[in-house]
């Protein structure tokens, strides 16, 4: 059967659009290096690090729960300019990061590339590596150990230096500034732990509930331990039942400080509190989290001053 | 009778469960009190056990539990952890069987499961679902899909995916298989059969639909089996504008009997398609997107080509903190075809053209932190001429509890009007739906 045809409409199109879009599009060009981080905390010390050399732009504001960001289109145009990205892992950004990474079309920040550093690389020990079979009935929980290392001080020093690291090979000119900029945190960082350690020296061993396991590495380096969590597994809420032995072991125990993420609902918090005769502390656990914690040093004075204050005559342990 | 008792059967076995359902009759202040309420029982009840008098260990189950994180904390401290290179992922070491092969560069799999009940008012005939529109469901219980998910690396270039379903457990189709290529900075190539981006629905796997059924714009104008899901060879470059713009070209193979039914081989179609999209502030964002596509449809003398026109809306408002657990979604979407009829070599004429188009808007409204719900209004019938079919208009109310990512219920009504009815022996429907949406496995982010 003959064919007549009258305009090769589709030939045109596809060689109209290889032509644009295969050759048309500008290379991103950039005075300085381009750094999207996951969250505040990366970015914060990216900044510490870079200074001049770099532009930082984050993702998931520092009053937003990293564990649930949405995977907006716009993030993928601010990925798209990116020579470097930034993230926790360790499964924290897991279920949105993926998709921003690929609808960015930037081969920069994709997996194994130098312009994508897992951070949690240089951290060690990761806490709470789950031991054995791990499944959903679990609820949220993060295989390969919990992500909320940036809590603790000594791990900001170490991300600095793998910044620094990963700085230099991509910016190999500016090594040694890179270098020394992470020096000049660290030593204040440094300088400061002695004072966070003495603030807190009397409270080693105390017993606090938390609405999630946020502050495990922040415990961890202070010598505070938890006495439960508000949620019964990670991301499921708690029930009438749990609330009340965490109320009642906080009795026994003479426990009465509750931590609560500024992003979690406080109500549970309070109705603990409540039936513990307890006290809530609101506290943000990222940078930006309050309008006035803007640095990493910022962030960990904040935290340190308000548990100590909260603590001081607190007799539970 | 028979109807009346299903249709109870369904809002009574949806309602039996009072601790998910509960809580929709009351608001959040009314819903601490009873859980205060309940919290009191049971510190009271621990208070005067026998454990709590002799100053026991209370022994519970959650303690207990505690006590061993602490105790694996001390172990995980204390061991000497492996260290990854720096150009890695930190992740699980133990990837070999006993077999000594490697589990670890398996694809992240994912089975999702869709369990249906429906009741109609109308046309109760075995087997009549999907022979007009509007009846997509049977009366009854069925599983509606079962979806198989494979998704890896294929090397340091490509990524590959493959979906497989099951429809009414007796069919298996392979949905999507395609690979995904950045060859460029900005540009992206995706080659396989896939859902093609004509609009916002067209792109959703049944168990992402907003609602248990399609929209009928898209069951009338693309097809009621998967819309445009074709073989293609797609780009997808970002352009460089002051917001986020995607633009989509594909050449496709055009098998859709519905719109490109060509028996030339060399009768390709084509499909174009931009997304544009706003942020409002930081809580929300607003999307605007065209679509077009056109093809061969019959074979002929003369070009008998198939267009299709679409443009949606999306207005997304997610406050980012989430203490407030509120969310709305108001989504809009037009469709149409313009279908030349083929030309008959039998009787020498040409077969009467085949246009349609419809509307549909819904509002999701997220009321809780695991409840939602939505409303939609459908509408087919516009560019029809007088030979064509009777407008529908179809209107939807939803409710559903969503305990987690991973699994959802939901409740559907929907009355449909079918205006100029010619054929049907009745001009409404009432429909009930009820769903049970599960996954399991290692599921990919969905698309925002």
């Amino acid at each position: 059967m003959l064919k007549n045809k009258s305009v090769p409409v589709g030939n045109l199109l596809v060689a109209w659009c290889l032509g644009f879009f295969l050759f048309g599009t500008p290379a991103n060009v950039h005075a300085k290096l381009h750094i999207v981080s996951t969250t505040t905390d990366l970015a914060a010390i990216a900044e510490e690090v870079g200074r001049n050399l770099v532009e930082v732009n984050f993702i998931c504001r520092g009053y937003q729960d990293p564990h649930y960001v949405d995977p907006k289109p716009s993030f993928m145009r601010l990925m798209n300019q990116a020579d470097l990205l930034l993230y926790h892992g360790l499964d924290l950004e897991g279920t949105w990061l993926p998709q921003i990474i690929e609808g960015s079309r930037n081969r920069k920040v994709r997996f194994g590339q130098m312009g994508n550093l897992d951070m949690s690389l240089g951290i060690d020990p990761i806490l709470e590596i789950p031991q054995g079979i791990v499944d959903r009935s679990m609820g949220d929980i993060h295989p390969f150990g919990n992500p909320h290392y940036s809590m603790d001080p000594v791990n900001g020093m170490t991300l600095a230096d793998s910044m620094a690291e990963r700085l230099s090979i991509l910016d190999p000119d500016n090594e040694k500034t890179y270098h020394a900029n992470a020096e000049d945190f660290k030593s204040r960082v440094a300088s400061k732990l002695k004072e966070w350690h003495e603030k807190l020296h009397d409270f080693e061993g105390t017993r606090i509930v938390t609405y999630h396991r946020s502050w495990s590495y922040f415990f961890h380096r202070f010598g505070l331990k938890y006495l439960g969590n508000i949620e019964i597994r990670p991301g499921i809420l708690p029930s009438p039942r749990h609330l009340a032995e965490l109320a009642v072991e906080m009795k026994r125990r003479k426990s009465d400080l509750i931590l609560n993420a500024n992003y979690y609902p406080p109500k549970w918090a309070e109705l603990l509190a409540k039936k513990s005769g307890g006290r809530v502390a609101v506290l943000p656990v990222h940078i930006k989290g309050e309008p006035q914690v803007n640095t990493y040093i910022e962030l960990i004075d904040y935290l340190v001053d308000q548990i100590a204050e909260k603590l001081s005559g607190s007799a539970g342990k | 009778m028979q109807r009346f008792l299903l249709a109870t059967g369904l809002c009574v076995f949806l309602f039996s469960a009072p601790e998910i359902f509960a809580q929709t009759a009351k608001g959040p202040d009314e819903e601490l009190k009873e859980f205060e309420k309940l919290m009191d029982q049971e510190i009271l009840e621990t208070m005067e056990s026998k454990e709590y008098e002799e100053e026991k260990p209370l022994g519970s189950k959650e303690l207990k539990r505690l006590d061993l994180m602490e105790e694996r904390l001390k172990k995980v401290e204390g061991v000497a952890r492996q260290r990854t290179t720096t150009f890695g992922t930190r992740g699980n070491a133990l990837g070999a069987t006993s077999t000594g092969v490697n589990r670890l560069f398996n694809p992240a799999i994912s089975l999702n499961g869709l369990f249906t009940g429906a009741y109609r008012s109308e046309d109760n005939r075995k087997g009549s679902s999907g022979s007009a529109l509007g009846n997509e469901f049977d009366t009854g219980f069925d599983v509606q899909e079962l979806e198989f998910n494979a998704v890896a690396f294929v090397d340091n270039f490509l990524k590959g995916v493959m979906v497989l379903a099951l429809h009414d457990l007796d069919a298996i189709e392979i949905e999507e298989t395609y690979v995904d290529f950045v060859p460029f900075q900005n540009l992206s190539i995706r080659a396989g059969k896939y859902f093609t981006p004509f609009g916002r629905h067209n792109l959703l796997h049944a168990h992402q639909f907003p609602f248990i059924d399609a929209p009928l714009a898209n069951v009338a104008v693309l097809g009621a089996e998967d819309g445009i899901n074709e073989v293609a060879l797609g780009i997808n470059p970002i352009l460089p504008l002051p917001w986020f713009s995607e633009f989509n070209f594909l050449i496709m193979d055009g098998r859709n009997d519905e719109l490109f039914d060509s028996d030339f081989s060399d009768d390709l179609a084509y499909l174009m398609h931009s997304k544009n999209l706003w942020d409002l502030g930081e809580n929300a964002t607003l999307e605007l997107g065209a679509s077009y596509a056109f093809g061969q449809n019959g074979t002929s003398f003369e070009d008998t080509r198939t267009h299709v026109v679409g443009g949606d809306m999306t207005l997304i408002w997610s406050p980012l903190n989430r203490t407030r657990f509120r969310s709305l979604i108001w989504q809009s979407e037009y469709l149409a075809k313009f279908k030349s009829g083929a030309f008959d070599p039998t009787t020498a004429a040409a077969a009467p053209d085949e246009d349609v188009g419809g509307v549909y808007t819904s509002i999701q409204y997220q009321i809780h932190q695991r409840w939602w719900i939505q409303g939609r209004y459908g509408f087919v019938g516009l560019h029809q001429d007088a030979r064509a079919d009777e407008d529908t208009h179809r209107y939807s109310a939803l409710l559903a509890f969503a305990n987690s990512e991973f699994q959802s219920i939901r409740l559907q009504y929907n009355f449909i009007d079918f205006e100029d009815n010619g054929s049907r022996g009745f001009d409404e429907e009432h429909q009930v739906l009820l769903q049970l949406n599960f996954t399991i496995g290692s599921h990919p982010a969905h698309t925002y």
